[in-house]
């Protein structure tokens, strides 16, 4: 049985058990699930300890190249003359990959801890969550563009119901815009699909195919098919694979979430649940930057090139834009929600610019965005717990009262606001030596764009101080005054497990960045080599 | 001899790094110690003093002889390799071993200085982690590495500065000093990125070391051309503001340096060694190690902003009142002076200049430490609601505080550099250059030294101003209120064996067996190049001589103003109200940044909700109304049709069932009229 | 004189009091009246008619059957009225709709 394969489906495994326990047994219902999540954490690192490195094993492009790949026809359908459909499961990661699914892993396993307190409805909430955690896994595997389409639809609809029946007060409002705030992007991301699949065809078989690694080889399209380089094909009087491109890039720039697409992002945080806003900040922000990466850049690289200002620029855009709008937040994890669109700003400029440099530091933004926003939504949801309350200004001095806590939320901040010695840092830096880069050895992105991103370092330490110092330093002052008070215990055993493991991987990747970087680099440099044609 | 040599290099190499890691080593064991054992002062004094000792032994073993740099590969990205190492020149074993040795006083100091704070393992732990980041920022080999511990000087500079976090106004200072640094860091960082896109490596020796990169390259019509590829010339100037910023932000000088004074509401231990001796000597550091890049008018750039800033700071202590603050101005005027002469050439004295300052401010600062703690004791004592930090209340201190007012007084001294004492060589060497390299050039270059000598005026004035209204005098407070008790003394070991030392190290023995010529100071020499100017100018004689006696009358003046009362200065003129608001600098920035960013968030937040969400409502809402439509069409046109059909078929039915009701006269009627029917029927067609 | 007119006539006049009877009347037995009153108007008309078949006087003989048949007809008639009122304690036709029970 491939490695792979179980890693995905274990959480159906575990999930079908928990819908066949009777409710009677809810109590039991998160020791599953976490049981779940740690078993598919080991497989995860298992893999990544076995997985190979070096220019043999990059990946990108080349089908035999990928790790733990298991490839099996799925469903098949002659269709006579106009030859046979074919559509494969078709599994495999190779250096981008990995990283990401070890983040995901790690990740799942925090949310599972941090549903603790999930009391209304246990079963289907663990369900859904498991579900969730099957789909996400999966995106990061699939190479068959319908099974990815297949997994990344799928991540939708636990989310809707996870935000929709266990959010906060709003929760339908948000649940809804960002349901459709995604489908909007995946449905026009499913005719590009369509029309990729008519364009590719299978050197080997002679028939259409999904196969993203396939659609990667200009040599695969057929001479006259719409997404042809060759055959120029336009529509609507833009040329087909612009088109093409654009379209992807929005499913996925919502998904990042990119300005001015962000909008949901604040909305579905505020109104999640703590473990799915972990999630939704952890891993699925990831899936847009990781489809940018495989699926756009892979599939359109010509485009990509062309577009790479474009892609900059917004880049560049999303980081202040998110930044000064952080400044403006006075609702805690609305101003952790903005602060992301402004960290994952750095992803898209480190992609756009196309460098080894740029590609490795989004990729290691990813990583360590996934690691650190898990630790800030944690955060915020201790205090929400206690009080039912986020509002900035309706706290002071919670340093005397919550020492440990404050320690966390200094590490988490500093982390985040690119603190040398944790990821962040590592990431942001090689991001904007890249995108400076890229003029001289590439020419895509002019040099300011390096600046005006590092501007956003700048930002990102005014609001996060000024959250420090308005909400943990000072004379203790609460809205809620002395029930606050003795609701806001210091963190308990369980929340200090959780925040450390977290905390200890964003110091590990500042450290040993090459524990990301040299699982990556083969295969960012294939990336960068496979562009430059 | 290779070999030996390499076996040198490997032993420097490790004690350099064992130097370095004690103090995070100490950090770490002292995060782990329960509140109630106070033995994490010994721990990181320990640290500290083992860690001068091998700071020292490396000192002696690479001064004057070949540099040490060794290194070892830390992560690939891409094809790029970074490697993190040591570099071990003049400049890095002289702060090297200048840090532990400030440190250590300060440390001791600090186990009863901090004795009743109640955080007091915390503030040893971020002491020893400051140490460390220190430590680590000069020994780098590597931009980036340089960059790493840059920040994290500021950060542990921003957990001390904020180490009483009940305290708004720490709090607001420390955020304060974060932001500028950053501001700084920004400009480092982009400066390490350009260097890193033009040269391709992040590696100090490469870049800035004998027959560097850097050294290699040139500016040439609009094109900085280095020996592997180019960037437009505009570049290169970027890369130096990034580096100015960053040395302007860590070192206070103008325009960032308004963080430093603000930064005085950390312990006071604290500011002597880190907003003293050894953080803010960092930007100076960097101008050092980055001296190839700067074009003659880049340091004529720093020569002008340091005089400037010199002048400006000099100016605004004249009549500040909270003593800390006056100490802090005084920093940021030496800064200036040192950041000066790194800009006139005299790179060597800047160096000097650092590390003599080093000494006697950090005993000043422990001198002030001293005073405003003996006043917390008269305040608590005594119940007043004073502000124990304002020199106005203080008077006569030099009979209850011997020894402090001793080292005072040597401190003074050397600050305002008179004969026999530290600073008297290394701030004339300054003044003696900045004529030399101003010499010959046009008329607004001349008000560089000019500035500079008035600024050592100003130094002595308000130095005395300082040491008259603390020592000399009365006890003002006994005027407003006679009855209090003076129950003050020097204190213990702790702070005495501080006081002596850093007072010995502040006279001229330490470095220079010549009393008043700086050339023979054996600090100075170390840093010469090899192509030095001999003395060979009227300067050297006249420039000494003439300060020296200026600033004596300038000391006499100020004590008759003070004590003697001959003259009263006017407190409402312009000049007194700029001095006194620090050139409403402070409040400019508010204004325009701070209130300007804020505005700009704000409006950008509105502009996120109204617009972009708006457009996203909009869409929503036009999806809403075509769906209702929608809804409507279908409610009433198809749904309508189907309901017509429903409806006939089921009257029909009904109809129908009415013949079929099972009562027998219904059968008769319907077979009536269908009989009429037929005959009606035929009747018709007929 | 009385011609043949007159007679289908009356006969017309007879069937209509039969008919109305037959769909208005609520009682059994008013409605099997009514059945008599219409089997009489045809009895009368087949009698008029007869008139006309000199040889065999087929209309009187028809005329004479259709009396006896009449007189069964009614005969069994009453009895199932009878057993009606029996079971279901009315004679009302439309109040009588078991009878698939």
């Amino acid at each position: 049985m491939n490695l792979l394969t179980i890693l995905i489906f274990i959480p159906v495994l575990f999930g079908t058990i928990i819908l066949l326990l009777p409710s009677s047994l809810r109590a039991s219902f998160k020791y599953i699930t976490l049981l779940a999540t740690l078993v598919q954490f080991a497989l995860s690192i298992y893999m990544y300890l076995e997985f190979k490195t070096g220019a043999g094993f990059a990946g990108i492009n080349h089908e035999d190249q990928f790790q733990f790949v298991q490839k099996l026809p799925w469903i098949h359908l002659d269709l006579g003359s106009a030859g046979a459909m074919q559509i494969d499961y078709f599994v495999g990661v190779d250096g981008i990959s990995v990283p990401l699914l070890v983040m995901t892993t790690l990740v799942m396993v925090i949310a599972t801890v941090a549903s603790w307190e999930i009391s209304s409805n246990v079963k289907g909430f663990f369900a859904l969550f498991l579900l969730l955690d099957m789909a996400v896994i999966g995106v990061f595997c699939a190479l068959d563009f319908f099974l990815f389409y297949l997994f990344y639809e799928l991540m939708l609809l636990p989310l809707y119901f996870l935000i929709g029946m266990w959010g906060g007060v709003r929760r339908e409002y948000a649940a809804i815009k960002f349901f459709l705030y995604t489908l909007f992007g995946s449905v026009f991301m499913l005719l590009v699909m369509v029309g990729l699949y008519l364009s590719v065809t299978d050197p080997a078989t002679g028939n259409h195919t999904f196969n993203i690694v396939q659609m990667m080889n200009p040599a695969n399209y057929s001479a006259d098919s719409i997404f042809s380089a060759a055959a120029q094909q336009t529509i609507l009087g833009v040329p087909a694979r612009v088109l093409g491109f654009v379209v992807l890039f929005i499913a996925f720039a919502i998904k990042v979430p990119v300005v001015p697409l962000h909008t949901w992002l604040p909305v579905a945080h505020v109104e999640a649940p703590t473990p799915v806003s972990i999630i939704l900040a952890g891993v699925l922000l990831k899936i847009g930057g990781y489809g940018i990466i495989r699926i756009c850049l892979g599939i359109f690289p010509e485009v990509a090139a062309t577009g790479a200002f474009w892609l900059g620029l917004l880049g560049v855009v999303s980081i202040l834009y998110g930044a000064l709008n952080a400044l403006a937040q006075r609702d805690l994890k609305r101003m952790i929600a903005y602060s992301s669109v402004s960290h994952m700003g750095f992803v898209l400029l480190g992609i756009a610019s196309q460098t080894a440099e740029g590609i490795s530091g989004a990729i290691l933004q990813m990583i360590s965005h996934g690691f650190l926003s898990s630790m800030l939504f944690y955060l915020v949801g201790v205090v929400y717990n206690r009080v039912h309350d986020r509002d900035i200004y309706n706290f002071r001095g919670l340093g005397s009262i919550m020492p440990k806590y404050t320690a966390f939320v200094m590490i988490a901040f500093f982390a985040s606001l690119g603190l040398p010695g944790f990821s962040a840092f590592v990431a942001e830096a090689f991001t904007l030596a890249g995108t400076f880069k890229s003029s001289t050895t590439n020419g895509l992105l002019p040099y300011w764009m390096a600046i005006g991103g590092s501007i956003g370092i700048l930002l990102s330490a005014a609001y996060f101080l000024w959250t420090l110092q308005r909400m943990f330093f000072g004379k203790t002052l609460l809205k809620g005054g002395e029930v606050w008070r003795t609701a806001l215990t210091d963190i308990n055993v369980r929340e200090t497990l959780t925040l450390v493991p977290l905390a200890i991987m964003a110091l590990a990747l500042g450290i040993f960045p090459s524990l990301v970087l040299d699982v990556a680099n083969g295969s960012v440099l294939a990336l960068v080599e496979f562009l430059k044609k | 001899m290779i070999p030996d040599q390499a076996h040198i290099a490997h032993i420097q190499t490790f004690h350099t790094v064992v130097a370095v890691v004690l103090p995070l080593l100490a950090a770490v064991i002292n995060n782990f110690i329960p509140n109630k054992l106070k033995i994490t002062g010994w721990i990181s004094t320990i640290a500290i003093l083992l860690s001068a000792a091998f700071a020292i032994s490396v000192f002696a073993a690479v001064w004057n002889t070949t540099a040490v740099h060794t290194q070892q590969l830390w992560f690939t990205i891409g094809a790029t390799k970074v490697y993190a190492g040591v570099w071990l020149n003049n400049l890095s074993v002289m702060m090297l071993a200048l840090v532990p040795v400030i440190a250590l006083p300060v440390h001791i100091y600090s186990m009863a200085y901090m004795k009743e704070d109640e955080r007091f393992n915390r503030y040893f732990t971020y002491l020893s982690f400051f140490c460390f980041s220190m430590l680590a920022l000069v020994v780098v080999d590597s931009t980036i590495l340089l960059y790493a511990f840059w920040e994290l000087v500021g950060f542990s500079s921003y957990l001390l500065i904020g180490f009483w976090f009940t305290r708004d106004k720490a709090v607001q200072a420390n955020k304060k000093a974060f932001i500028m640094n950053r501001i700084g860091d920004v400009g480092l960082l982009s400066a390490v990125i350009i260097l890193f896109a033009q040269y391709g490596t992040f590696d100090l020796v490469r870049l800035f070391g004998d027959n560097g990169l850097v050294s290699k390259s040139v500016i040439e019509n609009g094109v900085w051309i280095a020996p592997a590829g180019q960037l437009p010339a505009v570049w290169q100037y970027v890369a130096f503001a990034g580096i100015f910023l960053g040395m302007a932000a860590k070192s206070a000088q103008f325009p960032l340096h308004t963080w430093l004074p603000d930064a005085m509401e950390g312990p006071t231990s604290v500011s002597a060694l880190i907003h003293a001796a050894t953080m803010v000597a960092a930007g100076v550091f960097l101008l050092g190690r980055a001296y190839p890049l700067f074009t003659p008018e880049e340091l004529s750039v720093f020569a002008v902003i340091g005089c400037f800033t010199a002048f400006m700071a000099a100016s605004i202590a004249l009549t500040q009142n909270d003593l800390k603050r006056i100490l802090a101005y005084s920093t940021i005027s030496q800064l200036g002076f040192m950041v000066l002469a790194m800009g006139v050439g005299a790179y060597a004295s800047s160096l000097f200049h650092l590390a003599t300052h080093a000494f006697f401010k950090c005993l000043l600062f422990l001198v002030a430490g001293i005073v405003i703690h003996e006043m917390q004791h008269i305040k608590h004592e005594n119940h007043l609601d004073i502000d124990p930090q304002n020199i106005l209340y203080m008077g006569g201190l030099r009979k209850k505080l011997p020894l402090t007012f001793i080292s005072a007084v040597i401190g003074s001294l050397a600050l305002i550099g008179l004969l026999f004492t530290s600073g008297y060589l290394s701030k004339d060497g300054i003044l003696i250059q900045a004529f030399e390299w101003a010499e010959g050039k046009a008329w607004y270059f001349q008000l560089v030294p000019a500035g500079a000598l008035l600024t050592s005026l100003l130094t002595a004035f308000y130095v005395s101003r300082l040491i008259v209204k603390v020592f000399f005098g009365k006890f003002r407070l006994l005027n407003i209120n006679p009855d209090i008790k003076l129950h003050i003394s020097d204190g213990g070991w702790n702070y005495k064996m501080p006081l002596v030392l850093l007072a010995l190290c502040s006279l001229f023995p330490l470095f220079s067996l010549h009393p008043w010529l700086y050339e023979h100071a054996w600090l100075y020499q170390g840093f010469l190049p090899a192509n030095h100017l001999e003395r060979m100018n009227v300067y050297h004689t006249l420039i000494p001589v003439g300060v020296n006696i200026f600033c004596v009358i300038v000391m006499y003046l100020a004590y008759a103003m003070y004590v003697k009362r001959n003259y009263v200065a006017r407190q409402n003129g312009w000049l007194f109200r700029l001095s006194y608001n620090q050139w409403y600098i402070d409040a400019i920035y508010n204004k325009l940044f701070v209130k300007g960013a804020l505005a700009l968030s704000n409006l950008l937040y509105w502009f996120d909700r109204t617009v972009i969400d708006g457009i996203v409502n909009l869409l929503r809402s036009i999806t809403g109304t075509l769906s209702s439509l929608a809804e409507w069409a279908d409610r009433y046109v198809v749904n309508g049709i189907i309901y017509l059909i429903t409806v006939l078929v089921r009257r029909t039915g009904n109809l129908v069932r009415l013949f079929q009701g099972g009562k027998l006269q219904y059968y008769m009627y319907s077979m009536l009229a269908v009989v009429l029917l037929v005959f009606i029927f035929k009747l018709l067609i007929s | 004189m009385i011609g043949l007119n007159e007679f289908l006539l009356l006969s017309a006049a007879l069937f209509c009091i039969g008919l109305y009877i037959v769909v208005a009347k609520r009682n059994a037995i008013q409605i099997l009246i009514g059945v008599e009153l219409m089997l009489n108007a045809a009895i009368l008309n087949l009698v008029a008619f007869g008139k006309y078949d000199k040889i065999n006087n087929g209309g009187q003989v028809f005329a004479l059957f259709a009396i006896v048949l009449a007189a069964a007809v009614t005969a069994v008639a009453l009895a199932i009225i009878l057993n009606v009122y029996r079971q279901y304690k009315t004679i009302d036709p439309s109040k009588i709709n078991k009878l698939g029970d």
